[in-house]
């Protein structure tokens, strides 16, 4: 019968799957959103503002280059011996009575799940947030498999009852105006209307204490596994994390396999620069520390205890000595709040769960260079991500290598190719690029007809002009100024 | 371990190895002068008590016998009726619990309650593990005594704090929960629950208690 009941749940998560459509197209999505200007000053308001606190908090530590030099080194240790490590949070996350299940792909890390909460007879599943959990949309499919369950992080809440996708993986609605929340509030409490931040708080507040009191899962994620004592480490602002790990009989924590760390005494290393460089303050409010079951006598905190450790394309990123050191991540989101680029544009617009300079790497390496083959291309490259990386992940290095990937495995379209081999061909000669550059300004000066901007270009340059203009080229090139000097 | 299509494996390959490592690997040392903030353990309660405030975390300094008073003053100032406790020798010898019976409030012991319970309680009053004077933080850890949801669920959390309890750095924290590793969990408390969700509005009060207030003892 369970078998049975089973199958059928299974099918029904296949299903929810192949509904999943991927239709990204780049251009199209960023093009859109640049062009939205309330969109870009919600965004650039929150972003700029982190990004700011970031810069000022770091200042406190005693020298806070070459703390993160030690958190990238300790992390990139951690990648270089994770067989290990991983090894050793098994057995410690054993000795103190949880279950440690490894997933290899997304799809095994839901049915495990799926199975825990089938075979725990649990019904109410509370949720917080997580990257890993967004990445293999694990509310969508417990949903669909007939379990309540409730994002509980504020934000989170908000898209799911919008069905929407967050946008940012720190602050994760970013891209919303209080107004449309108070709409949203309105049509889905069927209470008065009210933009008031705060008392939109108390109402979620007021609802999902409600929901806290019945649930008998918690779901967490994991910014840090400590190896050494297989502790997990939760970071938050509002309580929901503490929540999961508290209130319910079962608590499920779903980890990438890259995110340990080997001893505790690394946290002090690792919470000094997250909270810093994610929102600007020295600590988060909440920072939990945890692992598995309620010890004898204690009257809260789960009675049974799973950690899911999620490979889903993370090995593959491992296997790559070049690419491995992306994998120190800490999701901190100071990247996406430095990038000029996702400050245009918002994180729709990379059409995955991880934007901005990361994501533009993550996302390609995770599904493949050919869907998401433009996301490399999402960079000025000024460099400012490497900047504010606090596990000093190269990213605008990375991103070049991703663009050689993407030219040595042709995975460029055929006529992008063509171009660039004439072009290539054409600077090769002197008179071959003198002529060009001479035919080039006099035509774009005609068309500018005395202007010094011009608004279009002709085709393949039209897509350059279509969310900006272009300087109409000098009277005089550089080198006929250089000869006339 | 439960480890059906061998991501283990996958893992070690990845690494070009393929045999488990015969001695652990030795990680980066970590330097005291790059990651300590507070180097000196002259003055914790007074650096605990500036950081506190910075976070919004309520201080009141005095001396142990003016605490039942006090204590009793504040909570009648914030109209509470009812109040849960942990089962803790400390309080206990304090007098905090009986000063607080005396007084009329309600007082729930942990060991006789459930989480349900502390739903319907208006605060707590708790002794702390430890406090962080680097932060201003308050730590709480769980055992039979001190649930997890005592700090958690009731909308005003009172703390009472001890100069002993004080550590300078969050690395002496992590040291001396190393060294007592027998907890299930421990939550580093550093401020009243709030979000900045909504437009980076900040938001006082969402899941966590909307007001947490430490009673420093000298
Ligand atoms: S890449 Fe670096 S800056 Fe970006 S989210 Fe990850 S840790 Fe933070």
């Amino acid at each position: 019968m369970l078998s049975f009941v089973q199958t059928a749940l299974q099918k029904r998560v296949d299903d929810f799957h192949a509904h999943e459509r991927i239709d990204f197209d780049f251009h199209r999505s960023s093009v859109a959103s640049s062009g939205n200007e309330r969109l870009k000053r919600a965004i650039d308001n929150a972003v700029l503002r982190s990004d700011r606190g970031r810069s000022l908090k770091l200042l406190e530590l005693p020298d806070s280059d070459k703390l993160r030099d030690l958190a990238g080194e300790i992390k990139q240790h951690t990648l270089d011996h994770l067989d290990y490590y991983l090894e050793q949070t098994a057995i410690n996350v054993e000795k103190r009575g949880g279950q440690v299940h490894f997933a290899s792909t997304g799809a095994e890390a839901k049915k495990i799940i799926l199975d825990i909460v089938h075979k725990a007879n649990c019904h109410n599943v509370i949720k917080s947030k997580s990257m890993v959990s967004e990445e293999i949309e694990l509310a969508h499919v417990m949903e669909a498999a007939g379990i309540n369950v409730i994002e509980t992080d504020l934000g989170e809440f908000i898209v799911q009852i919008d069905h929407d996708k967050p946008s940012h993986i720190v602050t994760p609605i970013i891209h919303k105006d209080k107004e449309s929340i108070a709409e949203l509030f309105s049509n889905y409490f069927g209470t008065p209307y009210n933009c008031d931040p705060d008392a939109l708080t108390k109402q979620a507040r007021e609802y999902l204490r409600d929901v806290f009191r019945k649930a008998d899962l918690g779901m967490t994620g994991g910014n840090f596994i400590v190896a050494e004592t297989g502790d997990i480490c939760c970071v938050e602002n509002e309580g929901n994390v503490r929540q999961s790990m508290t209130t319910p009989r079962v608590l499920i924590s779903l980890i990438g396999i890259e995110k340990l760390v080997p001893r505790m005494a690394d946290l002090s290393v690792m919470l000094k620069l997250l909270a810093r460089s994610a929102t600007g303050q020295s600590m988060t409010v909440y920072s939990s520390i945890f692992s598995g079951v309620r010890k004898a006598g204690e009257r809260d905190g789960p009675d049974e205890f799973h950690l899911v450790l999620m490979d889903n394309g993370r090995t593959e990123i491992l296997a790559s000595e070049e690419y491995r050191e992306t994998l120190r991540c800490i999701r901190c989101g100071a990247c996406l709040n430095a990038c000029p680029i996702y400050r245009k544009i918002g994180g729709h617009s990379y059409g995955s769960v991880y934007p901005g300079p990361i994501g533009a790497l993550l996302t390609p390496m995770f599904q493949g260079l050919g869907e998401y083959k433009d996301l490399p291309n999402a960079s000025s490259l000024c460099g400012a991500c490497y900047e504010a990386c606090p596990v000093k992940i190269n990213i605008p290095k990375h991103l070049i290598s991703l663009r050689r990937d993407i030219v040595d495995q042709k995975i460029s379209s055929p006529i992008e190719r063509i171009i660039y081999r004439i072009w290539a061909w054409t600077y090769m000669a002197t008179w071959r690029y003198k002529l060009i550059s001479f035919g080039q300004k006099t035509v774009l000066r005609l068309q500018a007809g005395g202007s010094s901007w011009l608004k279009r270009l002709p085709p393949p340059g039209s897509g350059w002009t279509q969310v900006r203009d272009m300087p109409t080229p000098a009277a005089k090139t550089f080198r006929e100024m250089w000869n006339a000097k | 371990m439960n480890d059906p299509s061998n991501v283990l494996g996958k893992v070690r390959r990845s690494l070009g190895r393929t045999a488990p490592l015969t001695r652990a690997p030795v990680p980066p040392s970590l330097s005291e002068p790059l990651i300590r903030l507070v180097l000196s353990d002259i003055g914790l309660p007074q650096l605990f008590e500036k950081k506190a405030l910075e976070n919004k975390i309520g201080v009141t300094p005095l001396r142990v016998d003016d605490l039942a008073a006090e204590l009793v003053a504040f909570l009648h100032s914030k109209h509470v009726k009812t109040v849960a406790v942990p089962k803790s020798a400390f309080l206990d010898r304090i007098g905090a619990v009986d000063a607080l019976r005396a007084a009329g409030f309600v007082v729930s012991t942990w060991d006789e309650m459930t989480v349900d319970d502390m739903y319907d309680v208006d605060a707590s009053v708790t002794d702390v593990w430890k406090a962080v004077a680097e932060t201003g933080s308050l730590v709480v850890r769980a055992s039979p005594e001190h649930g997890r949801c005592l700090s958690l669920i009731p909308p005003l959390h009172v703390a009472i704090v001890e100069p002993k309890n004080c550590v300078a750095d969050l690395i002496d924290l992590f040291e001396t929960a190393t060294a007592s590793g027998d907890a299930s969990a421990f939550t580093i408390i550093t401020g009243p629950s709030k979000t900045s969700d909504i437009e980076m509005n900040l938001v006082i009060g969402v899941h966590g208690p909307e007001k947490v207030h430490v009673f420093l003892l000298a």
